[in-house]
């Protein structure tokens, strides 16, 4: 119970963090699908009306059920509630790998997915009915680049995109990059541009779009 | 049917017609179709109170949205982008249709550029057609009738309205939550067979066309026809036809007869009869249809699981589900400690002996093993006795004890990692009822868990303890049904493989048997081998020819042990025949006899210990009834060559001829010879069982 309290306040603290700036927003890929993009190293999961949760669930958690945790290592999940990593349960915290499955509370079940090695960025995917508000596909824990693409280890696989895009970050800023012609809010361009908390990407073959949360 | 052909190239689509306003098509005419743009952006707001958020894909009528009502409302926006009124007109009859496996219509509104959109209940779990995907050789049995019998509740419900859907297809029938959902019907046309309208365009793809759709006909026997090519490619993971082009396809289905026969009973029959074309032939209706198949019984097994290729084992069975349970004597000796220790001890051994792939040293510790028994058994065999002796008293006591002192409250389920079993009670209803009377199916029992259907061909078990435990049923539960599926042709096939592979391996056996014998001083004689041998093929037959045809049945355990016995009593009569042809004469070995045979009956054995024929039957008669030989050729044992198997059958061997006081050394011999000619030569399903692609 100890050990609970600062966790807590932590993650008050940046549920606080997070309604001042813009650390989590929607992605809205057109013909692939909703993912909701959370950029801190620490992501709290939670119920849907937690004040709290980077990633609110619908389902019966508590407010701040488990945090997961993105350093130099790796990724690790801290279980403030009861918590699974494969079947077997947390105490403080335990490491996730590529296929993890996260189990918390009863009902709750989640895969963690970190498809390419080199980058830092997951995703978790749903494996129970529980989604968050409004429902996405997965959610992606984006550490420095996110790449949208053909290639089944690419972050957001695209089946039938001819070629990828990648989101990627600057200390604060958010770029998007592709081979060709990119469009950002309806303004023409080549190859590569910043783009803002709520911009519309397109390309020949691709239209996504960002939606802060 | 030109007409007919030209509608059902994909290239013949016809571009906008209404590119006005703010619309413009930004695909090229050239771009795959998953590329192709849409004509909406994420946030746009074509209908007041609803927001765009992005679009789900391209469909024959046009192009469907996700989004939200202002309210917060997920709903399925289909634009209708020919606003035919046949069209509109059907999808107003289908908009207060209510059932739980139709994908619900809110509304059918109209915005300011005059076109239509349906706006629709939203699903988030998988198609049909991308459950397919992952399935190239056809989906497990249960899963597909679990499939199948949601959409045919669904399509008779519609039938049952006065509505052809007229477009079914994996692409339209989803599972949401595990429920099947058949979508798309709203624009199905209604029924009018008397007015086959001018429209020679056609909808649906062309793999799941019935024939007379080419006639313009859309009575809903074209549906039941659409059903049985789904219910073939779910099993087979193929349509019936295939083909290069549009053209050649429509062509078979005309003219061709589809190939059923890898299909076993009664889907064989069933298929068959929704693709006949003439529609009077095949099925009046779809209750009928699906009346010709079991039910489901399993619930959970269209949960949507995203980890196909995360490697984890079979289809866990939940520790302490219903199923799992041992009955109450079984209890009692689970209970028990000692026991317990070493059933552990024998399945950790088993786990590894199995795991292990190195085959020479199993050969090599198996021989070990098999020398080290026979050169000790006469020390061993008092120890043995004793502990048995001192175990049976002490279980007594303990099982006195037991009934004498209340019981102690059974601890919960192992603590802690129950969670994967957690599921969240009863899985929803799956097939309602079609109208009235009872469902389709009993109530389901909870096989596996919400993780069980994620289950990787030819993954590896996990391992964690639960899961690994409950693998030891799961491998069993769900492709016994397919072996049922399994052709005769293929069946006999592998019967005789089975039955010519067995001659080699019972003739090293017989080699390996003379020289253990002849290393403990005592070498039998050539025509000594020559009746081991012959007996050993003639058992090993004996077992294979009834296993084969009882695999993959779920058949009494007793009425199979006395078809054996009978089998037995042929084997003695011939092993006696053989016997006294060759004028063999089987002496027992005093190493290996615990009981004095002096006092042998005379009916029996002859002054020296000879056996007569009546010792031959009774023999032969007890060791094929006390073992359950059909398990060792099981396609869906644990292990193609198991130890703890050929033990149990020399064992027995060894108790049988002392009870009946036949020289145990010869049948012991003939036992150890059927066990590994038995198991090394019956086929192995590995891991989970499939039907065969054809």
């Amino acid at each position: 119970m100890i050990r609970q309290q600062p966790g807590l306040w932590k993650a008050l603290a940046m549920g606080f963090s997070n309604a001042v700036g813009t650390r989590r927003f929607l992605l809205w890929v057109d013909a692939v699908g909703g993912f909701w993009v959370c950029l801190g190293d620490e992501v709290v999961l939670g119920r849907s009306t937690s004040p709290v949760a980077d990633v609110p669930l619908l389902a019966d958690l508590a407010t701040c059920h488990a945090r997961i945790r993105r350093d130099s290592e790796g990724y690790l999940i801290e279980a403030v509630r009861e918590a699974y990593v494969d079947g077997r349960p947390v105490v403080h915290a335990a490491l996730l790998r590529d296929g993890s499955r996260i189990q918390l509370g009863s009902v709750v079940r989640l895969v963690f997915r970190r498809p390419h090695a080199l980058s830092a960025t997951a995703r978790l995917e749903f494996a129970s009915h529980h989604r968050t508000q409004p429902s996405v596909d997965a959610v992606l824990l984006l550490a420095d680049v996110c790449v949208l693409g053909p290639a089944p280890r690419s972050h957001i696989v695209c089946p039938d995109w001819p070629a990828e895009v990648t989101l990627y970050r600057v200390d604060d800023a958010l770029y998007c990059r592709t081979a060709g012609a990119l469009e950002v809010d309806g303004r023409p361009g080549r190859d590569r541009a910043q783009i803002g908390p709520d911009s519309r990407i397109a390309g020949p073959h691709f239209a996504m779009r960002l939606e802060p949360l | 049917m030109n007409a007919l052909v030209d509608a059902m190239e994909p290239g013949a689509e016809k571009p906008a017609t209404a590119a006005s306003g703010p619309r413009s098509l930004p695909g090229k005419p050239g771009d795959p179709p998953g590329a192709r743009r849409f004509i909406y952006p994420s946030g746009a707001r074509p209908l007041p109170g609803m927001t765009i958020k992005r679009g789900i894909g391209h469909g024959g009528f046009g192009e469907v949205y996700y989004a939200l009502t202002d309210g917060g409302k997920e709903v399925a926006l289909k634009l209708i982008r020919r606003n035919l009124e046949v069209e509109l007109r059907g999808v107003r009859h289908c908009l207060n249709l209510k059932h739980p496996n139709l994908l619900a219509i809110f509304d059918l509104r109209r915005d300011d550029q005059g076109d239509h959109w349906v706006v629709m209940e939203y699903v988030t779990g998988d198609s049909l057609e991308q459950v397919l995907a992952t399935h190239p050789h056809g989906l497990p049995v249960q899963q597909a009738l679990a499939w199948f019998h949601g959409m045919a509740a669904g399509v008779a419900y519609l039938h049952d309205h006065g509505v052809v859907h007229r477009d079914l297809k994996p692409a339209n029938i989803f599972s949401d939550q595990g429920i099947v959902k058949v979508g798309d019907y709203g624009l199905s046309k209604f029924i009018s067979c008397s007015r086959r309208s001018g429209h020679t365009e056609s909808v649906g793809t062309v793999h799941y066309m019935a024939p007379q759709i080419a006639n313009g006909l859309y009575c809903k026997e074209i549906d039941i026809y659409a059903l049985g090519v789904i219910l073939y490619e779910m099993l087979t993971g193929r349509v019936p036809f295939e083909g290069e082009s549009v053209g050649e396809v429509l062509m078979k289905h005309l003219t061709t007869p589809p190939d059923v026969s890898m299909l076993p009973e009664p889907f064989q029959a069933v298929v068959a009869r929704a693709l006949e074309k003439d529609p009077a032939r095949r099925f009046a209706s779809v209750e009928q249809m699906a009346a010709g198949l079991p039910p489901p019984v399993q619930p959970e097994v269209l949960t949507r699981v995203a980890f196909a290729d995360a490697g984890r084992g079979t289809a866990p069975t939940l520790p302490g589900a219903p199923g799992s349970a041992s009955g109450t004597a079984g209890q009692w000796l689970t209970d028990e400690p000692i026991f317990r220790w070493l059933g552990d001890l024998g399945r950790k051994a088993a786990r590894s002996w199995n795991q292990s792939k190195n085959t020479p040293v199993k050969v090599a510790i198996l021989a070990a093993g098999l020398i080290l028994l026979l050169v000790f058994a006469q020390g061993l065999l008092p120890i043995a006795v004793m502990a048995l002796g001192f175990y049976a008293a002490y279980a007594m006591i303990r099982a006195i004890l037991a009934m004498v002192l209340p019981r102690a409250p059974a601890p919960a389920v192992p603590p802690g990692p129950q969670p994967w079993a957690g599921a969240p009670g009863p899985g929803p209803p799956f097939g309602p009822p079609y109208g009235p009377g009872p469902p389709p199916g009993a109530g389901p029992p909870p096989g596996a868990g919400p993780w069980a259907s994620e289950s990787a061909p030819g993954g590896s078990h996990a391992a964690s303890p639960p899961q690994a435990q409950a693998g030891q049923r799961g491998p069993h539960a769900q492709p016994r049904e397919a072996l049922v599926l399994k052709p005769v042709r293929h069946r006999v096939a592998e019967l005789l493989g089975s039955m010519l592979a067995a001659a080699p391996v019972v003739l090293v056996m017989t080699v390996v048997m003379v020289l253990v014998n002849g290393f403990r001083g005592w070498e039998p004689r050539l025509e000594q081998a020559a009746w081991l041998a012959v007996v050993g093929l003639a058992g090993t037959w004996a077992v294979l020819i009834p296993g084969k045809v009882w695999e993959g049945r779920h058949g009494d355990a007793m009425v199979r042990r006395f078809i054996l016995l009978v089998v037995g009593l042929a084997l003695g009569a011939a092993a006696y025949a053989l016997a006294s042809g060759l004028e063999v004469a089987l002496l027992p070995d005093p190493k290996l006899s615990a009981v004095s045979r002096s006092r042998a009956p005379s009916l029996f054995y002859g002054p020296g210990g000879q056996p007569y024929l009546m010792a031959y039957l009774a023999v032969f008669a007890t060791l094929f009834a006390v073992n359950a030989w059909w398990r060792q050729c099981d396609p869906l044992r644990a292990a193609r060559m198991r130890l703890w198997s050929l033990l149990v059958s020399v064992a027995l061997a060894w108790l049988v001829a002392e009870l009946w006081r036949f020289p145990s050394n010869w049948l012991m011999m003939v036992a150890c010879t059927m066990s590994v000619a038995i198991q090394l030569c019956s086929p192995l399903v590995p891991k989970r069982g499939r039907l065969p692609p054809g």
